[in-house]
């Protein structure tokens, strides 16, 4: 019986429940509230790129707001430099972008001659981060300091799609599709390498893994992640600036995996629309919206220092949560039919 | 000629802030294996205490020696609550300090209300060596890093104290077993790591301004320098700060060269020392200089 309550698997329920919520979600609220909500789906993007990186891989990585940043700026351009504003090539260019960036990056950073240390990483990620949000806040070809607007709405041939309903439900699937593709990457055999990487990193290597390289895939797929979002995120807010490439979004990406819970896919989603819904309802406080990044940071400290497995934590066990990988729950099953005949 | 000896007066003075910021890094990531994210916002701290000594109208030299006093004391304080929780979870801790700093960062950027300030030299002027003259305050800087280091070296290679550091960092449990109390230990060093940060961030102050995200710059820097010169030696940081120290005038000079000159602002050469230190990272892993003696 109490085997039983172990086994007891909360994430396909919480998945189903979060599905449904958010598909029925524009029934209940108004346009506003739905606007609100787009982002938060954009952010998601963001943080789920993030969370493949640190909690599937072991990459500390302070680089998802550049890869971001790098695709919103990207498809700014494109909108406002030659008027391309197709939803049919600005999804591509943002991954292409978020790609190739995060490509140099792990090339950089994570293909050396010697395996890199996690902190290398995170501060090499860091200080590109760092040298990008300098360098468009100096940079007024791509607007500087006040970053750029983008007039036209996203569009489908002539349908200009606004921010919206319509939006809402591109931008939720488009978080469903990628939802359920990192779903699979880290359910699969590639999957079990990665753990295992981020478990014991030499182990691995002995067992005849190019466990760099397979860092390097891991990133730049998180990448491709991250540039989707920047992309969705720049036609979505109708601007870019320096502040959405950085550290500072870097920081909210690590901040939404942490707080939702690292080690699922599930809670940087979590994360995302609770420290957002958090964000939005303080936001109208004057005298909290000043030190709202001082909350956050001691959000970040306390889930740190008290709780390291964030929201989801309370609920999904440490071994549902690291699961099963590729085809072992079949052949388990499979195993127990034997046995019965 | 004298342009050289001015510059290389310069990078000089630049590399001595390094070297404090770095050894403060380094000191704290040797003994306890932690890297802190918050060692930059050490230095803001350091140079914020600066500032308010003289927003209030107390003298600026006394606020550097203030500096260091407190943030060693924060440093203290950090340690024996939240610090002192990841010495055995390292790769967390590394997470806890970059909150920390996060909120210091904020902190401060809210109090400064997100304005550039100057801090005064305490003292200012320039004294003159054949007929070229240099900023007395930078000489000043120099001095004082070579006596502060100095005491660092004697204290660690000659007094009981310092053998019972470098016992603790070369076998933490065989220091504890022998009756040596790392906790008490840690937390000395930890304090006097963020010290060190704080007297680096009051005595560079002057020369900069003041913002928010200073701190974030010079972890990055004292990263490169690190990166740069090779991990683990103590010649190392001191010759990629000066790396690091060169090629940000090194990059300015350049912009004086037809064509470049419109390619190249202000900003984007200093993006170009973070590049160009990475690259050179890439292709040489282990540093410049690859043993060092201590």
């Amino acid at each position: 019986m109490s085997e039983q309550k172990n086994t007891r698997r909360y994430i396909p329920i919480i998945e189903i429940i979060l599905l449904v919520g958010l598909i029925s979600a524009p029934l209940f609220i108004n346009e506003f509230i739905t606007v609100i909500l787009t982002r938060m789906l954009i952010l998601g993007l963001l943080a789920i790129s993030f969370e493949l990186c640190w909690g599937y891989s072991g990459i500390m990585t302070f680089g998802q707001g550049l890869f971001f940043g790098m695709a919103g700026y990207a498809v700014a351009l494109f909108a406002n430099k030659a008027g391309f504003v197709q939803i049919w090539g600005v999804i591509p260019i943002g991954i292409i972008v978020g790609t190739i960036t995060s490509f140099i990056v792990a090339w950089l950073l994570l293909l050396g001659k010697k395996p890199p240390e996690i902190i290398f990483v995170a501060l090499g990620t860091l200080t590109f981060s760092y040298a990008a949000e300098r360098l468009v806040s100096g940079w007024y070809w791509v607007g500087g300091g006040n970053g750029m607007s983008i007039f036209d709405f996203l569009s489908l041939g002539s349908y200009e799609i606004e921010a919206g309903l319509v939006f809402y439900y591109i931008a939720g699937l488009t978080l469903l599709l990628v939802y359920l593709a990192s779903r699979f990457l880290v359910r699969s055999q590639f999957g079990l390498v990665l753990a295992g990487t981020r478990q014991n990193e030499k182990r691995l290597a002995f067992l005849g893994y190019r466990v760099r390289t397979f860092k390097a895939l891991v990133f730049t797929f998180a990448g491709a992640i991250a540039g989707l979002g920047g992309a969705l995120y720049a036609h979505h807010e109708g601007f870019i600036g320096p502040n959405n490439m950085g550290i500072g979004i870097s920081t909210m990406a690590v901040l939404y995996a942490l707080f939702g819970g690292a080690g699922s896919l599930l809670g940087p989603i979590i994360g995302v629309l609770a420290i957002e819904s958090i964000s939005f309802n303080l936001s109208d406080i004057e005298a909290i919206k000043s030190f709202w990044p001082v909350v956050l940071g001691i959000i970040l400290l306390g889930v740190v220092t008290f709780k390291p497995d964030g929201i989801l934590g309370f609920l999904v066990t440490q071994r549902e949560r690291i699961g099963t990988f590729g085809r072992i729950k079949k052949r388990k099953n499979k195993r127990k039919n034997d046995l019965e005949s | 000629m004298d342009e050289i000896i001015k510059i290389a007066f310069d990078i000089l003075s630049f590399s001595c802030i390094m070297v404090l910021i770095v050894s403060g890094l380094a000191i704290i990531a040797s003994l306890m294996g932690i890297f802190n994210f918050a060692h930059g916002e050490f230095v803001l701290l350091g140079a914020y205490v600066t500032f308010l000594f003289q927003a209030m109208g107390l003298p600026v030299g006394l606020g550097m020696v203030c500096a260091p006093i407190v943030v060693g004391f924060f440093g203290f304080l950090l340690e024996g609550s939240i610090i002192r929780r990841f010495y055995k979870a390292t790769i967390v801790a590394m997470l806890a300090t970059y909150a920390i700093g996060l909120i210091i960062r904020e902190i401060i950027r809210g109090a400064l209300s997100g304005r550039f300030w100057k801090v005064t030299e305490p003292i200012p002027g320039l004294f003159e060596i054949g007929d070229m003259s240099f900023s007395i305050w930078r000489g000043v800087i120099i001095i004082i890093t070579l006596v502060v280091m100095g005491a660092c070296y004697y204290f660690l290679t000659k007094t009981l104290y310092g053998l019972k550091i470098r016992g603790a960092m070369e076998n933490p449990s065989l220091a504890r077993a022998s009756g040596i109390s790392t906790t008490r230990l840690y937390s000395f060093t930890f304090a006097f790591g963020a010290a060190l940060a704080g007297l680096a961030g009051a005595l560079m102050v002057p020369l900069y301004t003041l913002f928010a995200d200073l701190g974030l710059r010079f972890l990055v820097m004292a990263f490169l320098s690190v990166m740069l010169g090779g991990v683990g030696t103590f010649e190392g940081p001191i010759l990629g700060s000066a790396l690091i120290g060169a090629m940000v005038p090194g990059f300015q000079w350049l912009r004086e060269a037809p064509l470049i000159v419109d390619v190249l602002s202000p900003i984007f050469s200093e993006v170009l020392v973070f590049i160009v230190a990475i690259i050179i990272v890439k292709f040489r892993p282990q540093g410049l200089i690859r043993r060092g003696r201590i």
